[in-house]
């Protein structure tokens, strides 16, 4: 796409058509010569012959199938190297994912969930997803290299074990990592969502080129990832960063961690929806984005205070870490200057004061696709240690 | 931004097949904007209920109201002219037509001066509507019979968007479906929603209308037997009311809401 060639030349129709089939591969993960051709509009010849060149540059695979009992050839994109799996667990819904060792997402797919959904049951059906998608690509399970799986609190490092009760009832206690690891015999290895946010940014996003990041989360529940040095800082049982747990009122509502008055029980999905029900009835998440977005003050003051709410935690903890950069994501931050604005001022009024003046605190590139990028991003860091 | 009054309403609606009594006295609202999940054991009245509110079967007494409109009883056109529109359990799609076709089968566009068919009205229409539901669909011009379970059932949501509906009555969509195709359509559902409309989900699984409803209405032996805000409703508590464990007094009212 660098030399653009004469508009309305053979090359350049030949150009956009290579560039349309290379697309809704993408999009659909494999497609049949004949669905390419509806789906992009391009004459079936045309598509044949484009399937053929970009197969030659290794750019796309093809496979033999069936589609209703005739034969078909399957285009799929190349994966020499192997895939990797993402999974994110929240607490309601779960991501998959499947991408090559170039973090290129080749297939993925989002299902809601229930509150307090079951440990088993959403593993189980994360482990049919993962195996769905490879079917969608016609992969086998030996070419995924290995899965990574993003948690919505602070978990072991070598089990994905969560070290804080209350996060997600029902899922404590249980080696997570070797369970989903076990139902799909793969290496698997998991880290808490706003650490795998923070690598995504950093390998892809927003913090690319920093060494010391603050990533603030903010989402069911508010946490940050702090890479220091280039690295995830993870700390005794996985609980650095945790902010949602930082005190913002002793005398405060009893948090679900068991301590009082935890930032948490101020900014968290439950919370802010809880404080419109009786103005505005029952609201989800997307709802108060959507209503805050169209200018409903109620919903946009809601997202102000809590930015300026984390904006103080998030203050004291610039002040502690001397971050090159603050990057702020999360569902929530999908809000805007509504609520980034009084976090950023926030934090300003209360980190220390510099020569080089204000920490940026910046909202992440990758928006709600930051922490299932970080989950491949860990799974394909994992193996290049295993390969090495 | 006090919710306003339900798009839907069900009032007091009895349906008896000779001795069998389906539905006694059930009461049911839908708001816009609003997922409303039906659920219950077998015969306990959900598909009878959803057969009244699509205007397909009279009831023996009772009313079905959207926007204040009386639904004509028996009259599945004009339930469709009020603004439901219904997607029954066999879909009711032709395999041997493509999903345009299959869209526009009985309401299609005709061409410039009435000739002919406006094909390419058609298909833009259709790629617009499974745009907005985030469907993926590869091609709109893909028979029905290469389509999956799970690609059928958006074919026949989709098909409920052509007539702008106000509320869009769903039988058990997910039932038998795979994980991957479940939550197809359970973003589907979610997209509904999004769009403003109100969405009537009658369900077998738990798991799914936790994950997309709004409120669950239980009922059971044609009447109602609680009713629940999804965030707050607990597994044990639904079920305990789906298998009669918990009872509602008779003739409480459900859903009042603010």
């Amino acid at each position: 796409m660098q030399r653009s060639p004469t508009p309305g030349s053979a090359t350049s129709m030949r150009e956009a058509n290579r560039a349309r089939i290379v697309d809704a591969v993408k999009r659909y993960g494999g497609l049949t010569q004949v669905e390419l051709a509806a789906a992009t509009g391009v004459s079936t010849a045309t598509v044949s012959t484009i399937v053929r060149e970009l197969l030659a540059a290794g750019v796309v695979e093809t496979h033999s199938t069936s589609r209703s009992g005739r034969r078909a050839t399957r285009v799929t994109m190349a994966r020499q190297l192997g895939l990797v799996a993402g999974v994110q667990v929240g607490p309601r819904a779960l991501r998959v994912a499947l991408s090559d060792l170039a973090l290129d997402v080749v297939a993925d797919q989002f299902l809601p969930l229930p509150p307090d959904h079951r440990v088993d049951t959403t593993l189980d059906r994360a482990a049919l997803l993962v195996m769905d998608l490879l079917d969608q690509v016609g992969a086998d399970v030996e070419e995924l290299l290995a899965l990574g799986l993003a948690l919505p609190a602070p978990v072991e490092a070598a089990t994905a074990e969560l070290t804080v009760r209350g996060a997600m009832r029902g899922w404590e206690d249980a080696e997570l990592a070797p369970v989903l690891s076990r139902r799909i015999s793969r290496p698997v290895h998991g880290d808490k969502d706003a650490n795998l946010g923070a690598i995504a940014e950093h390998d892809l996003g927003a913090a690319r080129g920093l060494r010391d990041v603050v990533y603030v989360r903010i989402g069911h529940t508010t946490s940050a990832g702090l890479l220091i040095g280039g690295h995830v800082h993870r700390g005794r049982a996985g609980t650095a960063g945790e902010i949602g747990h930082v005190q913002v009122d002793p005398a405060g509502p009893v948090c679900r961690c068991g301590n009082r008055g935890c930032l948490d029980t101020v900014v968290s999905a439950p919370a802010l929806l809880g404080m419109l029900r009786a103005s505005h009835g029952d609201l989800t998440v997307h709802d108060l984005l959507s209503h805050a977005a169209d200018g409903d003050p109620g919903c946009r003051r809601i997202l102000a205070d809590a930015g300026r709410a984390v904006g103080q935690a998030v203050g004291d903890l610039v002040t502690a870490l001397g971050p090159e950069s603050v990057v702020v994501g999360g569902e929530l931050a999908a809000a805007g200057g509504v609520l980034l604005d009084p976090l950023r001022e926030a934090v300003t009024a209360r980190a220390v004061p510099t020569v080089r003046g204000a920490v940026p605190v910046v909202p992440g590139e990758l928006g709600d696709r930051a922490d299932i990028l970080g989950a491949l991003a860990l799974a394909r860091r994992k193996t290049q240690i295993e390969l090495a | 931004m006090i919710r306003s009054q339900p798009v839907l309403s069900a009032r007091a609606v009895h349906k008896s097949f000779g001795p069998v009594q389906a539905l006694d006295g059930v009461d049911l609202d839908v708001h816009a904007h609003e997922v409303v999940a039906l659920v219950g054991d077998n015969a306990a009245g959900k598909s009878t209920l959803a057969k009244v509110v699509a205007g397909v079967l009279t009831p023996d007494a009772g009313t079905v109201t959207v926007d204040g409109n009386p639904v004509p009883p028996g009259s599945p056109a004009s339930a469709r002219a009020l603004g439901v529109a219904t997607v029954f359990q066999d879909l009711a799609l032709a395999e041997n037509l493509d999903v345009v076709q299959n869209l526009f089968l009985g309401q299609e566009i005709s061409g410039k001066g009435g000739l002919g068919l406006d094909e390419a009205a058609m298909e833009n229409r259709a790629r617009e509507i499974l745009e907005s539901l985030t469907s993926r669909i590869p091609s709109v011009r893909t028979p029905l019979s290469a389509l999956s379970a799970g690609q059928r059932q958006t074919v026949a949501i989709a098909r409920t968007q052509l007539g702008s509906p106000k509320v869009v009555v769903l039988d058990e969509p997910t039932a038998s479906l795979s994980v991957a195709q479940t939550a197809e359509v359970l973003t589907h559902i979610q997209s509904l929603r999004d769009l403003g409309h109100g969405v009537i989900l009658i369900s077998h699984s738990l798991s799914d209308v936790l994950a997309v409803a709004d409120r669950v209405e239980v009922l059971r032996h044609g009447r109602n037997n609680g009713s629940f805000a999804a965030g707050e409703a607990s597994h044990e508590a639904v079920v305990a009311a789906i298998t009669g464990a918990t009872r509602l007094p008779r003739r409480a009212t459900p859903s009042s809401r603010p």
